[in-house]
């Protein structure tokens, strides 16, 4: 069917098996997050709403926590590091590996990193940075970018996998999952021994002990801070949470929300270099924490989003996520929480992703799994009428006017008389009408007999 | 709309004020028709205030907050008083709850708008949680799905629909999967991504009629507008109807009305 | 650097000066976060092995049976935790290091080290920097055994986390390392241990 908007287009346009494999794996995180928070909790709602207090209390006090966080840090003998936006981060992480002599960085999935392109600025200054996740590792292997939060790869299937391994002389074609797993874990391994650098990024951290938290399943943040000297982890400021203690809402809730696991396989606290005592492990503990338009989002009313654990429960559960995939969100966060975020970290560029709020049927799914109880849509409403104030061309396309519907609205007199003339519609074949809406509504849908008024004649008549 | 929670303490009484939502005013005279009966047979002095028009919700979904407001306001206008106000419609009654004081947080009339906010029912939750009702004395012989409509969501409706349904004698409620699933009305949504909404709605409308039911039920005329008229166009046979509707003939078929 | 710390936090500052009010931290009771137990059990041993088992790990109390399954398995050259040799004293047919030797890291097929606590709600094991002789033993090789004493099984992820003192690395680890990247399909074992063993001991 026509549609004028981006993501309704990506999506009609959806090569098939994409679409499946988008479709289904988002299906099955979805069923097995809601079996095990119902089996594991009487009332994970309660946690959910707990888990979102704590963010947004943490939010609303960052000054306080971020300085408590930053002398916590120091205290454990880490170094740390503040970032105004991308650049800022970029450099910093290269003057690091500069100063410390360091051509070679492993690194563990971060969101931020691709945010800030980070991988491509690196590369550019002539370092070599390998990307461990496995998922991760394929997409830079393919030139690729994630479409998923936490599946990074859910777009792709083993038969591609497998002729790129095949390609980057990883061995012959084989396209059984176990053999790709065994191959990056071999290749993978010595990358780990040659590094100087391990990259992380982090989950939560604890203002009040300085512990960064990482959430991983393969185990390549452990493998990040094993062989090499350094590590660097960078942080954007809306990860504190107060407390160590407060961790525990966030590990029960975050692998159970994200792919339904009980717990993630890893949940590492990491708060400082090395022990002395222990042979392998950084010597140095670089923290960068990021705001790159953070304090912009701090300071709209859609800040609730901040207190996002990057889980990616509404995308999984989001009809329109699961129709059109994360690419169709033209930006680094796809779905629910992409549609919020993404057109506010683009600053200036908001009119280009403005489109991003509109493509929900605001059903509220995705508030309804979220482990933090961020109100989407109410967040998404937000945006879209500040797309329509700011005129933005992108978030209106399709949209009809609703001006003189609206004044319509507002005069009883004319509403009615437009309620009785409408029965006309009933004498004339409805694919007939040129109005662009009523084509778009009649591509697969019968418009209603007309039966304007009626139901008022017949109040006003029946014997009581 | 977020996880909705209903306004506290919302009055209750049987004297109450009418929304009968715009697509019952122009396209389901039936629908509206048997919320009266049922209200009614419950005892209820209904008052249909009759400058009412639209709730505002489908500029409110576009963006088009400025131009919603403007029919929010008529709305509080007309709906003036301290009666309960009923509406046969999971997403208007939302849209009076939750979506107009969420549009009218900056604006020097809120306390106005939140009053209107808070003496607004969806029509089941108010038979049940509001008059206490929680056995429906009715008859009907049919095996039905029910569309639990995303804007319930959070609310005591859904609940509510259950109560009433699963008493009323001879109905077979057949459960669905994915209920959490919406159908891809979502108002202009609708014909802004018809592609997505498309493809929502085969999916719901799978899910509806896998059991092979006689009827296909739900408590809001939008989304059955979008999934009626998909299924119309597939020529399904298949009748669609609103609760109100089933609360109304089941009384019929028992000779209570 | 100085400056965008400065400009971080001032924009901070001027975010949330204008607000109203701001959300009180919420007291929330340690109840909240405890799951509903998969079944009766007689001691938090029994309910760690049956957790351990539920996250595909595996639960081992007596070192000659678990030397067996090591045999087994094929898995003869390991490193082991100088302190915790003597457990297998006695033992034939293994090759054990007690120095890790970096030159061997893809030849060790097990690894033996301490574990600080154990986890009984989810069979998750604790390791630290301090009990864990060296990070690699844990990590690198296919089999990760790590030694629990039964009387540091705690009930449940809060507790644990009341033990963190002032470790520099902390690791919760709930079975073996896994992915489910292509297609959504399990594999397990890849950065880390494929096989995760407890070996519980009383002392």
């Amino acid at each position: 069917m026509k549609t004028k908007q981006q993501i309704d287009r990506t999506a009609r346009d959806l090569d098939p098996e994409v679409h499946d494999s988008n479709f289904m794996g988002a299906k099955l995180k979805s069923e097995r997050r809601y079996n095990t928070l119902f089996r594991d909790y009487d009332d994970p709602n309660k946690l959910r709403e707990i888990a979102g207090n704590v963010k947004q209390h943490t939010l609303e006090h960052l000054d306080t926590y971020l300085e408590q966080a930053e002398e916590s840090f120091k205290r454990n003998g880490a170094q740390v590091h503040y970032a105004i936006d991308d650049a800022a981060v970029n450099a910093q992480v290269l003057r690091i590996m500069n100063e410390t002599g360091s051509q070679t960085m492993v690194k563990s999935k971060s969101m931020l990193t691709e945010e800030v392109h980070m991988l491509d600025y690196l590369e550019k200054n002539g370092k070599t940075v390998v990307e461990t996740d496995l998922g991760e590792f394929i997409l830079q292997i393919d030139g690729d970018h994630p479409s998923h939060i936490v599946t990074p790869i859910v777009h792709k299937n083993r038969r591609g996998i497998a002729k790129s391994f095949e390609r980057e002389g990883l061995g012959d074609y084989n396209d059984d999952p176990e053999t790709i797993t065994r191959r990056a874990r071999k290749h993978l391994r010595q990358k780990y021994i040659d590094a100087e650098v391990g990259l992380t990024g982090g989950n939560f951290v604890s203002a009040e002990s300085g512990r960064i938290v990482l959430v991983t399943n393969e185990g390549n943040a452990r493998f990040c801070m094993a062989a090499n000297k350094i590590h660097i982890a960078v942080i954007g400021i809306e990860k504190l949470v107060p407390t160590d203690r407060d961790l525990g809402l966030f590990i029960n809730l975050i692998g159970r929300s994200g792919t339904g696991q009980q717990v993630t396989v890893y949940n590492q606290f990491i708060s400082g270099p090395k022990k002395d005592s222990q042979p392998h492990g950084p010597e140095q503990m670089h923290v960068i924490f990021v705001d790159n338009r953070r304090t912009e989002v701090l300071a709209s009313d859609c800040r609730e989003i901040l207190r996002c654990i990057r889980c990616g429960a509404c995308l999984n559960v989001c009809p329109i996520y699961r129709q059109s995939g994360g690419h169709a969100y033209r930006s680094v966060y796809p779905g629910p929480v992409g549609a919020v975020l993404s057109p506010l970290l683009a600053g200036n560029r908001f009119p280009e992703l403005a489109d991003l709020p509109k493509a929900s049927s605001l059903c509220g799914a995705c508030n309804e799994v979220c482990p933090v109880n961020i109100p989407i849509p109410d967040l998404l409403l937000r945006l879209r009428d500040k797309a329509k104030r700011e005129g933005a061309k992108e978030a209106m396309k399709g949209t009809p006017n609703l001006g003189m519907w609206a004044t319509l609205c507002s005069q009883p007199t004319m509403w009615k008389t437009a309620l009785s003339m409408g029965h006309t519609m009933n004498y004339i074949p409805t694919e007939m009408i040129p109005h662009p809406s009523a084509k778009s509504w009649q591509g697969a849908r019968k418009l209603p007999k007309f039966e304007g008024g009626e139901f008022r004649k017949w109040f006003k008549k029946r014997a009581k | 709309m977020s996880l909705l929670h209903t306004p506290p303490n919302r009055p209750a009484g049987k004297s109450i004020q009418l929304m009968s939502t715009c697509l019952c005013d122009a396209f389901y005279a039936d629908v509206a028709q048997a919320t009266v009966e049922v209200l009614e047979f419950l005892g209820c002095d209904i008052e249909l205030p009759d400058g009412q028009t639209c709730c505002g919700q489908p500029a409110f979904n576009s963006g088009d907050w400025a131009n919603s407001r403007k029919v929010v306001r008529h709305t509080a206008k007309v709906f003036a008083g301290d009666k309960p106000i009923v509406v046969p419609s999971g997403s208007c009654a939302a849209m009076i709850f939750h979506g107009a004081p969420l549009e009218f947080e900056k604006e020097a009339d809120l306390p106005v708008i939140r009053a209107l906010a808070d003496r607004t029912w969806e029509l089941l939750d108010f038979i049940v949680h509001g008059l206490g009702v929680t056995e429906w004395p009715g008859k009907f012989d049919a095996k039905i799905t029910v569309h639990r409509s995303c804007h319930l969501r959070g609310t005591k409706s859904p609940e509510a629909m259950a109560t009433l349904l699963d008493s009323i004698e001879g109905l077979q409620v057949e459960p669905i999967d994915e209920t959490e699933q919406c159908c891809g009305f979502g108002g202009t949504f609708a014909v802004t991504f018809p592609n997505i909404s498309n493809s929502m709605g085969t999916l719901k409308i799978e899910k509806l009629i896998a059991c092979k039911p006689d009827i296909v039920a739900a408590a809001d005329m939008g989304c059955m507008m979008h999934f009626g008229g998909m299924m119309e166009k597939q020529g399904l046979p298949q009748k669609r109807m609103h609760v109100a509707q089933i609360l109304r003939d089941s009384l019929k078929n028992a000779g209570k009305i | 650097m100085s400056s965008d710390r400065e400009t971080i936090f001032s924009a901070i500052r001027a975010a949330l000066d204008p607000l109203p009010k701001r959300t009180a931290k919420p007291d929330w009771p340690t109840e909240l976060v405890i799951s509903n137990p998969s079944g009766t059990f007689d001691s938090l041993k029994a309910q760690f092995a049956d957790r351990l088992a539920f996250a595909s790990g595996r639960y081992y109390d007596s070192v000659p049976v678990l030397a067996d399954f090591l045999k087994a398995e094929g898995s003869i050259l390991g490193y082991c935790d100088p302190t915790l040799i003597s457990l297998f004293e006695g033992i034939e047919g293994l090759e054990i290091d007690t120095d890790f030797d970096d030159s061997k890291i893809n030849d060790y097929t097990f690894g033996i080290t301490r574990a600080t606590a154990g986890v009984a709600e989810s069979g998750t094991i604790m390791l630290t920097d301090t009990d864990t002789s060296c990070r690699l033993g844990a990590l690198a090789p296919w089999i990760h055994i790590a030694v629990l004493n039964e009387a540091d099984i705690v009930p449940h992820f809060p507790a644990a986390i009341e033990r963190f003192g002032d470790d520099p690395s902390i690791i919760f680890a709930t079975g073996p390392s896994k992915t489910a990247d292509v297609e959504g399909i399990l594999i397990e074992g890849v950065h880390g241990p494929g096989i995760q063993i407890a070996l519980v001991i009383s002392k």
